[in-house]
């Protein structure tokens, strides 16, 4: 067969239904840092060496549009980066690169911008700090990511009331509001007949909230960067899966063998095997059943609380703890019991937590499921339980510490003790931030 | 103004609505207008299914209604029936039978409405209001799967007041999509959770956003032989996220594109961002459509990687999209999403005057 050279291109319009030829190859050739047509005459062995550097391929970006075929075309781009240059800083390093190589062509072959910002997002090779790199650049890289990204989500007009990231998990200070949420809350007042200054009021404080948090990511100054760094890098500790989302990175792979690759359809009745929690898959295995979710059912109960208010609060809790929702059954750090604010409730309260602000449930919570393997089989009674206490105890803690960090003095010292210990202690666990020089960055 | 029957492609030929010669902003596309439209936004649009004659198309909207219209062969619309619900309607859905319509509503319940005798029952509650709703069809069961902002997904099958299953899930339910036996939710705080749904509905795989912001929409996708393989995943940055469920090679197949943004070939200038408020697939040639809050729709091709056609500009978002089932006809609703709050914080009195209209054409694509 012969080789479409559309393809080489990376502009072939049948795609997988082409009669000719698409080397696999070819596809970075023509794509590869923005030169578009030009560089399809590119040597294969290059491409090779691009996937064996860590299959940072990372995702393509549609272009849009191209000027030179005046249609409807778009060049995809794929934003590999460059062998073993070391995945973090492919980023970056990627827009120089493709930036000079550019200027050759003439045609629209432009792209938003050849960083990669969400390879990270994609390989599993993301937290290992041993390959080129190294841990600081990646760092520096995912910060400039951020400061970037806030420049544009302001400069853009973009929906303000969302959740970011950079990494897996969330960086924190954001609240996750659909518009439909704010519509409704807006409908409401008007419907009770009360007062729409509320409600406008209460959406010009989520606006300053953000406005707010924007300014300090974009600044990035000593203590925000301590502190997004913390968010991202325990976030990115293998072990700790950055919340409750699991790797599926590894999932991908691995998880794939009862289905084959045909997709979704091949019956799976043997469904242990194809979850990637770490710890016990079996749990969630058959048993799916309403119990199979109360581990997330406490959660639920503590959080239909009135106003737990937006408090999805900034970063650096204690160090050891994961930053985000941890209910990883795999119960290292987990038990760390900061975990942030979730947007759970909704309501205009006047929170302006930036540090305290616990999301409560998840303390007492996490150390329950770090202590039970079989947390899920649990009747939801016991488990709510659990998380009833804890809550009651943390919205105080919630409304007492409203910085950051808690100043040593104010710590009691088995509290101390526990920030200080290598792993907290189940059943003893903080509620309140550690102190800002405890923390080990 | 028969706009069917050209192969030329979209809005093109037909003798448009205003019949004017100068830009529309309001139906620039010259689309049919669907007659008696909601007299809020519209939410959702669902079309029935092609076990029914004919086309309906059914709106849901936040002034509290749901309607139907038929829509005939030459283009014409005439309403039909409307049911009303206490508060905003956030989803429909059809049975697959298509005698009945599923309605999801902020009121926090759903009801199911039998469209022969024109009556409707409530049929699931939740703690809070209810976005998304789907009916699934398998082989042993059929039940209806409700997500709500209570951080609940619940099956019920319509005759008992209590849910056949509750899932718990770590967020609010953003979106939802079903395709037996594959169910995809969406949640905040870019959650992100694949269902099987065989036997019974279980937790497949929770994923890690390939976004970076807010999910607003999700759409399945299927395979050559029919299956769902996959999903499509927008958000309220202008990007859409098209994942496979077990991909080959992840990191090739899986790829988000931007869509829906301002200044498409000026970098300088800084974008404005939309969101991506629906995605539907076309049913028969996998392409996918996306409305975004710039009020615009695109057709693209996933396969490809390419786009395919981008509309004009209209003067209004547009909230919801739906191709009927046999892809000829594609509907899209122009209200207002609430995306400019920051603007409209200052106007509040010019959001009950927006106008609302629902608009269809034909579609051929190649």
């Amino acid at each position: 067969m012969t080789v479409c050279t559309y393809f080489l291109q990376g502009r072939c319009r049948y795609g997988d239904k082409c009669r000719n030829e698409h080397p696999r190859g070819g596809r970075g050739a023509g794509g590869g840092g923005g030169g578009g047509y030009n560089n399809y005459s590119r040597p294969p062995p290059q491409q090779q060496s691009r996937g064996g550097g860590g299959g940072v391929y990372g995702n393509r970006v549609w272009v849009n549009p191209s000027q030179k075929s005046g249609g409807n075309y778009i060049q995809p781009s794929s934003f590999s980066s460059h062998g073993g240059d070391g995945w973090g800083g492919g980023g970056d390093r990627g827009t120089a690169r493709a930036g000079g190589r550019r200027d050759d062509t003439k045609s629209s072959e432009f792209t938003f911008s050849t960083q990669n910002r969400f390879s990270s997002l994609n390989s599993p090779s993301t937290f290992d700090r041993g390959r080129g790199g190294g841990g600081g650049d990646e760092n520096d890289k995912n910060l400039e990511t951020i400061q970037k990204d806030m420049e544009i989500w302001e400069s853009s007009g973009q929906w303000t009331f969302s959740c970011y990231s950079v990494l897996k998990g969330t960086i924190s200070g954001f609240t996750d509001l659909a518009p439909e949420e704010l519509r409704l809350e807006y409908y409401n007042t008007r419907a009770s007949g009360g007062d729409l200054q509320n409600y406008t009021n209460g959406v010009t404080q989520l606006l300053s909230q953000w406005r707010n948090r924007v300014q300090e990511l974009k600044a990035m100054n000593a203590s925000t960067r301590v502190a997004v760094l913390a968010e991202l890098n325990n976030t990115g500790a293998p072990a700790s899966s950055g919340g409750f989302w699991s790797r599926t990175g590894t999932g991908f792979g691995s998880s794939s063998s009862s289905f084959g690759s045909g997709g979704f359809g091949a019956p799976a009745p043997a469904q242990a095997s194809s979850f990637s929690f770490a710890a016990p898959s079996n749990v969630f295995g058959s048993s799916v059943a309403p119990a199979a979710s109360t581990g997330f059912g406490g959660m639920a109960a503590a959080s239909t609380q009135p106003p737990s208010g937006f408090g999805s609060s900034s970063a650096a809790s204690s160090a050891p703890s994961v930053a985000n929702f941890s209910f990883t059954p795999a119960a290292n750090k987990a038990p760390a019991a900061s975990a942030f604010g979730s947007a759970s409730g909704f309501s205009f309260s006047v929170t302006t937590n930036t540090g305290g602000g616990f999301g409560s449930n998840f303390g007492a919570g996490t150390a329950a499921t770090a202590g039970s393997g079989s947390v899920f089989g649990q009747t939801s009674g016991g488990f709510g339980g659990t998380v009833a206490g804890a809550a009651a105890e943390s919205g105080a803690a919630r409304g007492t510490s409203a910085s950051l960090f808690t100043p040593q003095s104010e710590l009691t010292p088995e509290e101390l003790n526990q920030f200080g210990a290598k792993r907290f202690t189940l059943g003893q666990v903080p509620l309140k931030p550690p102190p800002a020089d405890m923390l080990a960055v | 103004m028969s706009l069917f029957g050209t192969s030329a492609g979209f809005g093109t030929g037909g003798t448009g609505v205003f019949g004017s010669t100068t830009t529309d902003s309001h139906n620039p596309m010259k689309d049919v207008e669907v007659t008696s439209p909601p007299d809020d936004s519209i939410s959702c649009l669902a079309f029935s299914p092609p076990t029914m004659p004919g086309n309906f198309l059914i709106g849901g909207s936040w002034a509290n209604d749901v309607r139907c219209w038929e829509v005939q062969d030459n283009g014409q619309t005439v309403p039909k029936a409307q049911q009303m619900h206490t508060g905003p309607v956030l989803d429909v859905c059809w049975s697959d039978d298509g005698s009945k319509v599923f309605t999801a509503s902020c009121d926090k319940t759903a009801k199911m409405w039998d469209l022969n005798s024109n009556q409707a029952m409530q049929i699931a509650q939740h703690d809070g209001p209810i976005k998304s709703i789907h009916w699934i069809k398998a082989p042993n069961y059929s039940c209806i799967m409700t997500g709500s902002w209570d951080k609940t997904l619940k099956f019920w099958d319509t005759r008992s007041p209590n849910p056949m299953m509750s899932l718990q899930m770590p967020e609010r339910c953003y979106c939802a999509d079903v395709v037996y036996p594959m169910a995809v939710v969406a949640t905040a705080e870019r959650g992100l959770i694949v269902y099987q749904l065989e036997n019974q509905p279980s937790e497949f795989r929770r994923i890690d956003s390939p976004l970076k912001h807010q999910h607003r929409c999700v759409a399945i996708f299927k395979d050559k032989q029919n299956k769902p393989t996959g999903f499509a995943l927008g958000s309220i940055e202008g990007r859409v996220a098209i994942h496979y469920i077990n991909p080959p090679n992840p990191a090739k197949d899986n790829f988000t594109f931007k869509c829906h943004r301002s200044n498409g070939t000026n970098t300088a200038t800084p974008q404005d961002i939309y969101a991506v408020n629906a995605i539907s697939f076309h049913p028969v040639h996998g392409t996918l459509a996306t409305v975004g809050s710039d009020g615009r729709f695109s057709f693209w091709d996933k396969d490809a990687r390419t786009k395919l056609k981008t509309s004009e500009q209209l003067d209004q978002p547009i909230t919801a999209c739906c191709f009927n089932n046999n892809g000829n006809i594609f509907a899209y609703a122009s209200s207002y999403d609430w995306s400019k709050v920051r603007v409209r914080l200052y106007s509040l009195l010019c959001a009950e005057r927006d106008k609302n209209t629902l608009s269809e054409i034909n579609k051929t694509t190649s």
